[in-house]
């Protein structure tokens, strides 16, 4: 029954990608800037939640809680400190990409110092050392807790974004920043705002990467990035409905992979990212990626 | 000369997202003869231009240039046929000089065995040859425009609001040098709005509403054609 | 009139003739010479970005993926092929270049999708190359020894005929009417296909040349440092560096990439190169600072100051 616990395993971990995804797509939909120190602020996560758990052995799923005020903080002050500038410059998506570019190897640079180049981790065993049995397959409970997460994460945003003022303003920007502004948004607020829940976003998928990825090292930032864009890519940008799908395409073609051809399970997201983004560049749902 | 027309499309139709921007339109266009496209605004006359000119590909129809095949034609293989266009907001190489802007199009299209200089000369442009394109004025950039697309060397050409902006000093030259393309053997298809113009450079006129070609003949004909009158003083 | 052409024909010979006598002449009087020859080598990256970023405003992040490609070619020509080491070399450059022929079709992308999925090549390549199950051809993770053929003086006059072929590259993009066609695609892709102009050709033909002059920067580097691991040649750094550089001096122009080359990497050297960490540190904090006030390069400065002069 390989294929059925890969198919479990697909779907939780799907959940949890889309988690680890939905901060980027959020930030992108809003400002048009691919945030590429993504992967560096999911890695800082597991490094909080490992600092946490180990100095003053607070549960993982209390850290949730605790990364969202400092994450909401950072998100703020960088996205006036430099979003609001480089959306100002001649070529706002090229610019913003190289300048977030720099912002990840800063944030790299600066955990091999703080962290040294270790591996950090959590033992699975906190969330449970018995696996939970679905369907006649063990499951380990860490998986639960992280899909989990990543459930309520993507039902809470979508709560936001359809049900609160915040929300619709934040809607409008997507969908016309400059119609937007017409009816009294005020999108360098929003956008703001919308960085600093991305960051924290990314910060909780941080927490749970330590169960679903590994430990955490400070250079596995870019990788993550990487991951999280395809997870985006699969599904359309800008769109959380098309984060969740992408997310759980993304799962289950890891999870076969690793099932039945585990040495190209490194290989095997970054192929995955290249044939979407030929084979149909718009996403399962969402806008066209392609040039003239 | 060869008899057949230059441009001749056929049934062209373009749907965006299921509704139709163009809905069966036909149309051709001889060598030497300027014909207007009127319509209000949101009628398709950019669309046509568009579709015409590779940018979009039709969803059906024929488009034939010189005799040739050229529907879903990319823009540089239309080029390649002898069609060329302007841009109704104009789009010049910002950040190239006048002779370079002009210069590119002499390297990739069909040589018309004029210098850089002296198709700037004839657009309005001369000893501007050495400014960036972004320093020119909106109705300086359109001749521009008109200047690149001329010199890919075509025959057939579509103008989108090529006078309007333009100053009154400016008009007499500009419809002076449409006409002057026209009689020497080339098809122009020019949309516009100021009628003062239109009479003065069209020999007759196509409209459009809806998408649909609703009449075809002279501008005096249109004006007295009541579906005409009625889509431009509303219902 | 006349008297222009014939002065840009002098300096733009000049300018392809004495970056690389500067190396060779400096290669007597510095006698490290793998950090002259790693600094040629950052030359060539950084031009072949300038080449295809600069000139096309597309930004490989994945640029890396043709160095290793490069490394990688020469190797297995060496190990395979049995070809003198000079064939392997010209190879590793053919390698890069099918490579980038192979990823053409990302071209069809636009900005940040481009850069992001040549990311993803880069790293794809990289699992590939280093797959235990290629071993018998890769020899995956285990790396290549290229003992057989050392010639560390071979190397580096390679490396010097490199930095000719890179600014040779840059002046002709630069000042030939293909290089025209380049930057009016870059001001405006559909005005430049109605004037004319193929522009998927154009922009596929910069990007193998970059790609190639990636790749012969790798085969060469491969050739002098003789044994290496896949992470090596992979290592996302030197794409870093390549975009650093380059930003830094100025890229579309043919002198920027050179002196940012130069001089970071001198720099580089000269504080030490035992944590890696804190240069990354300095290159990040360097990149944000360069796109936020000095987004066209260092010699934007120096142009700037000439035209308020004239």
């Amino acid at each position: 029954m390989l294929w059925l616990f890969a198919l479990i395993a697909g779907i939780l971990f799907g959940l949890y990608y889309a988690l680890a995804a939905l901060g980027l797509n959020l930030i992108f939909g809003v400002m048009r800037m691919v945030n590429l120190a993504h992967g560096d602020v999911i890695m800082l996560g597991g490094f909080a939640a490992v600092l946490l758990f180990d100095r003053l052995g607070i549960n993982p799923l209390i850290t949730v809680l605790l990364v969202i005020p400092p994450s909401l903080l950072v998100g703020f002050v960088a996205y006036y400190l430099l979003g609001t500038r480089v959306q100002r410059s001649r070529d706002p998506e090229m610019m913003s990409l190289v300048m977030f570019f720099g912002v990840s190897q800063v944030v790299e640079a600066l955990a091999v110092i703080g962290f040294g180049n270790n591996e950090a981790s959590i033992t699975s065993a906190v969330f449970g050392s018995k696996p939970f049995s679905i369907a006649g397959q063990g499951v380990p409970g860490a998986w639960l807790v992280s899909a989990g997460v990543g459930l309520a994460a993507l039902i809470l945003l979508f709560v936001y974004l359809y049900h609160t003022g915040l929300g619709r303003a934040t809607r409008a920007i997507m969908s016309n920043a400059d119609e937007a502004r017409a009816v009294g948004v005020n999108p360098d607020r929003i956008s703001a705002i919308t960085f600093g829940i991305g960051v924290g976003l990314a910060a909780i998928a941080g927490i749970f990467s330590l169960f679903m990825i590994g430990g955490t090292t400070p250079s596995e930032g870019v990788g993550l990035t990487v991951t999280a864009f395809a997870v985006i890519v699969i599904g359309g940008l800008g769109s959380p409905m098309g984060t969740f799908l992408g997310g759980i395409v993304f799962g289950l073609a890891l999870m076969f992979t690793q099932t039945y051809a585990p040495v190209w399970s490194g290989f095997a997201p970054f192929a995955i990212l290249l044939v979407i983004m030929l084979v149909r560049p718009t996403g399962l749902m969402g806008r066209s990626v392609r040039s003239v | 000369m060869d008899d057949s027309p230059a441009l001749r499309i056929s049934g062209l139709t373009r749907s965006f997202g299921g509704l139709p921007a163009l809905a069966g339109v036909d149309l051709e266009l001889r060598r030497g003869e300027v014909v207007g496209l009127l319509g209000p605004n949101g009628s398709g006359k950019t669309t046509l231009i568009n579709v015409i000119s590779g940018v979009y590909r039709p969803t059906a129809g024929r488009v034939e240039v010189m005799g040739h095949d050229a529907t879903g034609s990319a823009p540089e293989g239309l080029v390649r046929l002898g069609l060329n266009r302007t841009f109704q907001t104009p789009r010049p190489f910002r950040t190239l000089t006048l002779r370079e802007n002009v210069s590119v199009a002499l390297r990739h299209g069909r040589n018309p065995g004029q210098s850089e200089d002296e198709i700037l000369q004839l657009c309005g442009l001369g000893g501007k040859g050495n400014l960036l394109a972004e320093s020119l004025n909106s109705s300086e950039q359109k001749r521009l425009d008109l200047a690149r697309a001329l010199a890919t060397g075509p025959d057939v050409l579509l103008v989108d609001e090529l006078a309007a902006g333009m100053r009154h000093d400016e008009l007499d030259g500009a419809a002076e040098l449409l006409r002057g393309l026209a009689a020497a053997g080339r098809a122009l298809l020019v949309v516009e709005h100021l009628m003062g113009f239109v009479r003065q450079v069209t020999h007759r006129v196509v409209v459009l509403n809806a998408g649909a070609a609703i009449f075809a003949g002279s501008l005096e004909e249109a004006s007295q054609d009541p579906r005409v009158v009625e889509v431009f003083l509303g219902a | 009139m006349a008297q222009r052409p014939r002065r840009q024909l002098v300096s733009d010979a000049l300018m392809v003739v004495l970056p690389p006598a500067g190396f060779f002449a400096a290669s007597f009087f510095y006698n490290n010479q793998l950090l002259l020859l790693t600094m040629m080598v950052y030359v060539a990256l950084a031009q072949g970005l300038n080449v295809i970023f600069g000139f096309t405003g597309y930004l490989p992040f994945g640029y890396v993926g043709f160095f290793g490609a490069g490394a990688y070619g020469t190797a297995l020509s060496v190990h395979f092929l049995h070809v003198p080491i000079l064939v392997a070399v010209l190879l590793g450059g053919v390698a890069g270049l099918l490579v980038a022929a192979l990823l053409s079709p990302l071209l069809r992308l636009t900005g940040a999708y481009f850069a992001i999925a040549s990311l993803a090549a880069a790293e794809a390549l990289y699992y590939l190359v280093s797959n235990p199950q290629l071993t018998a051809v890769t020899n995956g993770p285990y790396g290549v020894n290229l003992a057989s053929v050392y010639n560390s003086g071979a190397a580096f006059d390679a490396a010097v005929i490199l930095v000719g072929i890179a600014m040779l590259c840059v002046v002709w993009v630069r000042r030939s009417h293909f290089g025209m066609s380049l930057r009016a695609i870059r001001a405006d892709p559909l005005s430049a296909r109605m004037a004319g102009v193929n522009v998927v050709r154009a922009r596929t033909i910069a990007w193998l040349i970059s790609a190639s002059l990636a790749g012969l920067a790798g085969a060469i580097y491969a050739w002098a440092i003789s044994v290496f691991y896949p992470e090596a040649v992979f290592d996302l750094s030197i794409s870093v560096f390549a975009i650093v550089f380059a930003l830094f001096g100025g890229v579309g122009t043919v002198l920027g990439p050179l002196l940012g080359a130069i001089v970071l990497y001198g720099v580089y050297n000269y504080i030490g190169v035992s944590q890696p960490q804190e240069f990354q540190l300095i290159y990040g904090v360097l990149i944000v600072l360069i796109v936020l006030f000095l987004p066209n390069g260092l010699l934007s400065i120096r142009l700037r100051r000439l035209r308020r002069g004239r």
